[in-house]
């Protein structure tokens, strides 16, 4: 029970039972003031009666008809009249009829009319005393009415005093609720400072100690955030021409070459520079290093005819021209371009463009490529170059010849998605420490029948190539949201959503109806996969997306993680549960980097996942440098508790 | 000296000490007080009044309603309106002897509580309305009725003597009235602190609290 309701009730029981006394004791004081108004008329009457008795000179049959005569005309219960030896002279009582009042207030309260006596005189004699007793069902009248008026300007007090109560409790309170708030907003990882310091003594001293430990803690993920950045840029960037490291592409690559890449394949350029011992001895370090920068800026310039393009330095004297969904042709001339541009520069810093010069080798890859045989394809394609007249040699990849043509692929599709013929596959994402899952995996299956069934690294790049892909996570939505699979109840699943998906307009809007009428019902705890790249960007369409899966219980999940971004503002931002890299990642980042990147994880709650995890002895070091959470053909071999 | 002796002298010499250490009719805080509201005088009267009670401690009503009678019938008259600037105005006992002066109410009040304290029953105690002849105006007397049958004797504060009620031709009897003997209709039994008279219980409350 909160502060707020406990201190409601005690207040709220408080001013019952005030009410309830108030009730009481005015009700008493009203039936004792009735009594005291029936023994006051009684009074009244006994000593007007029995001075007219007087006049009777003891003669009974007058005196019993004058009491008549009375009790006949007033309210009365009852008259008697004894002689001064206690012998009854006279008795008149009134044989009570039904009392217009309840029977519970009959049996509640009972009012005995009080007895009023006078002396009966007569000349000098005593004749005796006359008692009188007040007729009492009006006053039981006048009661139940007072206490019916009691208890409805009672009730409505005590209800006018409740939302008083609560008003003044709200206003006193509302400093608890900025507490509240922002502690619950410290369980949840999130960490904000209360601007309006109350003014209660206590409360402020809590806000004011609650404010120095977020803005310590801030100050800390700052630090940490920073020497992130520092260590990514000692282990991204090549210090003398400011472009990427061999690490990064390597890093990168798999968000190139997969089957569900936006890109399908393109020229990797890598390009030698030759003869730099010469040039070194002839112009100097320094003028060198300009002459690499010169270059790198024509590399760069070049490259940025192509999104997601990568230009990096490999090594002393070696580059690399990632471009993506560059045709033969077109590599071809702008390697050419390259080439005429650097020989100018060679000749501006007057050297011999026949002993410093360079040589481009285009390698046509695709996406079914590793990044081991992207580099050793390219490195041929340069060796080659080397020998070349021109300085340029182009490898083209080795066709596979795929087991259906394209437009086979699309009626597939495009019939499994008219007749709903996506099903899930979980795959296991396994804590090494404890050997627990984590969370299963959707992936994505296109089940035609019993006996055919394409898996996702099969149908997804024909899917992309026919422009397919976004219907296909379209049907996975409506058939996860629509048609929940109740064996997947109670668990806790993790979906990817690529980054083309996420930015395509309306996806936004589709997801956002579909939360609305179905969120509630999903019978699983859903996890949405976003990849690094569509969170860094840290636009309004990431914050309209996490505040939707926010609103309906939704978590968010980051996906080919490498730590490229000018700051991790956005992890503190977002806070998704997990953040997942490959496990080589893990493996080739520093200490210094990874402590750092730890900090955050660590005090925003998110979880390390190292993804692509084959071998055991890949797992043994990733444990070693405390990364537990892993998903590839490991979790399966892992034995769970 | 025999025990038998010895104990009818210890006997004796109880009930002497305490009719010396009996409770005084106004008692010495009181006194103080009635003293220093009014005079030395005032003091003097009630040591003069509690000298009379005593004298006649022990003797017949008749002698203490004579003896009452006359003493209280020494204080002067005078109306509520010129003493207490009030129409109608029950003084107390203490007030009365205080000032030394009163009217009809006031003498009967104080010789009903004299006689109480002297031990009459209070039933054969009444208050009586009546009307004089002689003055033609209503007034009060102390009636003494020693059955509840038989004729009574008046104390009247116009007449230093006791009379009987058939003697008293200028008085015409209106009401009676005793606020000691009311009894419960249903059970007979007194009722305690219950109103009885208006004026009665008003006096009352104004002994109650001592007031001078």
């Amino acid at each position: 029970m909160t502060l707020f309701k406990q201190i409601a009730f005690m207040l709220s029981i408080f001013l019952l039972i005030f009410l309830a006394t108030v009730l009481t004791l005015n009700f008493k004081s009203a039936n004792n003031s009735v009594q005291e108004r029936l023994y006051e008329d009684a009074k009244n009457s006994a000593t007007s009666l029995s001075l007219s008795l007087g006049s009777a000179n003891g003669d009974i049959s007058i005196m019993t008809t004058m009491i008549n005569a009375n009790f006949d005309s007033g309210n009365y219960r009852r008259i008697v009249l004894k002689d001064v030896d206690e012998a009854l002279i006279y008795d008149r009582e009134l044989q009570r009829d039904t009392i217009d009042v309840p029977s519970w207030f009959l049996e509640l309260v009972n009012i005995e009319a009080p007895v009023a006596s006078a002396n009966v005189s007569s000349g000098w004699n005593q004749v005796g005393i006359l008692s009188v007793q007040s007729d009492d069902s009006y006053a039981y009248k006048q009661l139940y009415t007072i206490l019916i008026d009691l208890l409805i300007s009672s009730s409505i007090i005590f209800i006018i005093g409740l939302i008083v109560l609560n008003l003044l409790l709200v206003a006193i309170l509302k400093p608890l609720k900025g507490v509240q708030k922002q502690a619950e907003a410290i369980i949840r990882n999130e960490f904000i400072i209360q601007q309006s310091i109350p003014s209660t003594v206590e409360f402020k001293d809590v806000v004011l100690g609650m404010n120095n430990m977020v803005s310590k803690v801030k100050a800390m993920l700052a630090k940490a955030s920073q020497e992130l950045k520092y260590q990514k840029e000692l282990e991204y960037i090549d210090k003398v021409t400011g472009l990427k490291n061999r690490k990064y592409l390597i890093d990168k690559l798999p968000e190139y070459l997969k089957v569900d890449a936006a890109s399908k394949g393109g020229i990797n350029m890598m390009i030698s520079i030759s003869g730099m011992i010469e040039a070194n001895e002839q112009i100097g370090h320094k003028e060198v290093d300009k002459l690499l920068l010169s270059m790198a800026n024509i590399f760069d310039a070049h490259a940025t005819n192509y999104e997601n393009s990568i230009v990096s330095r490999m090594n002393g004297t070696e580059f690399s021209i990632l471009l993506p969904d560059c045709l033969e042709k077109d590599g071809l001339i702008l390697a050419k371009n390259i080439y005429n541009s650097c020989q100018k520069i060679t000749k501006g810093f007057e050297l011999d463009a026949s002993l410093t010069y360079i040589s481009l080798g285009l390698y046509e890859y695709n996406y079914k490529d590793s990044i081991g045989e992207l580099l050793s394809q390219s490195d041929n394609a340069l060796t080659q170059a080397k020998f070349s007249d021109i300085k340029i040699y182009l490898a083209k990849a080795q066709t596979t010849v795929d087991v259906m043509g394209k437009d086979a692929w699309r009626e597939l599709i495009k019939d499994a998605v008219k007749d709903k013929h996506i099903s899930f596959a979980p795959y296991k994402v396994v804590d090494a420490k404890r050997k627990k899952i984590v969370h299963n995996i959707l992936s994505i299956n296109l089940k035609i029948d019993k006996e055919t069934i394409y898996y996702y690294g099969q149908f997804m790049a024909p899917a992309n190539q026919a422009g397919l892909s976004s219907k296909i996570y379209d049907n996975v939505l409506d058939m996860m949201f629509k048609t929940p699979d109740i064996s997947l109840k109670n668990l806790v699943c993790s979906l990817r959503l690529p980054y083309d998906y996420l930015v395509e307009e309306g996806t936004f809007d589709k997801m956002h109806k579909l939360f609305f009428t179905h969120a509630k019902a999903l019978p699983f705890r859903l996890i949405v996969e976003v990849p690094d790249k569509f969170m860094h960007q840290n636009s309004i369409i990431v914050k309209n997306y996490k505040a939707l899966f926010d609103k309906y219980n939704i978590d968010m999940g980051v996906f080919e993680f490498i730590g490229e971004s000018v700051d991790y503002q956005y992890l503190q931002e977002f806070r998704p549960v997990y953040i997942k890299a490959q496990g080589d990642f893990f493996l080739t980042q520093s200490n210094q980097a990874l402590v750092a990147l730890r900090l955050i994880t660590d005090t925003m709650g998110i979880s390390l996942i190292a993804s692509g995890v084959m071998q055991m002895d890949m797992l043994k070091r990733l444990l070693d440098k405390d990364i537990n959470i892993v998903q590839g053909k490991v979790s399966e071999m892992i034995k769970l508790l | 000296m025999s025990k038998f002796k010895i104990f009818f002298f210890i006997s004796l010499l109880f009930v002497h000490f305490s009719l010396l250490w009996a409770e005084p009719y106004v008692d010495a805080t009181l006194l103080e007080k009635i003293t220093k509201k009014y005079n030395f005088f005032a003091k003097k009267r009630f040591l003069y009044l509690q000298k009379s009670l005593d004298a006649v401690k022990n003797k017949s009503d008749i002698k203490k309603l004579e003896k009452v009678n006359s003493f209280f019938n020494k204080v002067k008259y005078s109306p509520d309106m010129k003493i207490y600037g009030k129409p109608d105005y029950w003084a107390t006992p203490w007030e009365f002897l205080g000032r030394d002066r009163g009217d009809c109410e006031d003498y009967v009040i104080s010789k009903y509580f004299a006689l109480l304290y002297l031990k009459v029953d209070a039933k054969k105690l009444f208050f009586t309305y009546v009307r004089s002849s002689k003055f033609k105006e209503a007034h009060m007397v102390l009636t003494y009725f020693e059955t509840p049958r038989s004729e009574p004797l008046v104390l009247d504060n116009n007449n230093f003597k006791v009379l009987k009620a058939s003697q008293r031709k200028d008085l015409t009897p209106i009401y009676h009235f005793n606020g000691e003997s009311l009894y419960r209709v249903e059970t007979g039994k007194e009722i305690k602190n219950q109103k009885s008279h208006k004026k009665f219980d008003e006096l009352k409350l104004k002994m109650k609290r001592k007031k001078i």
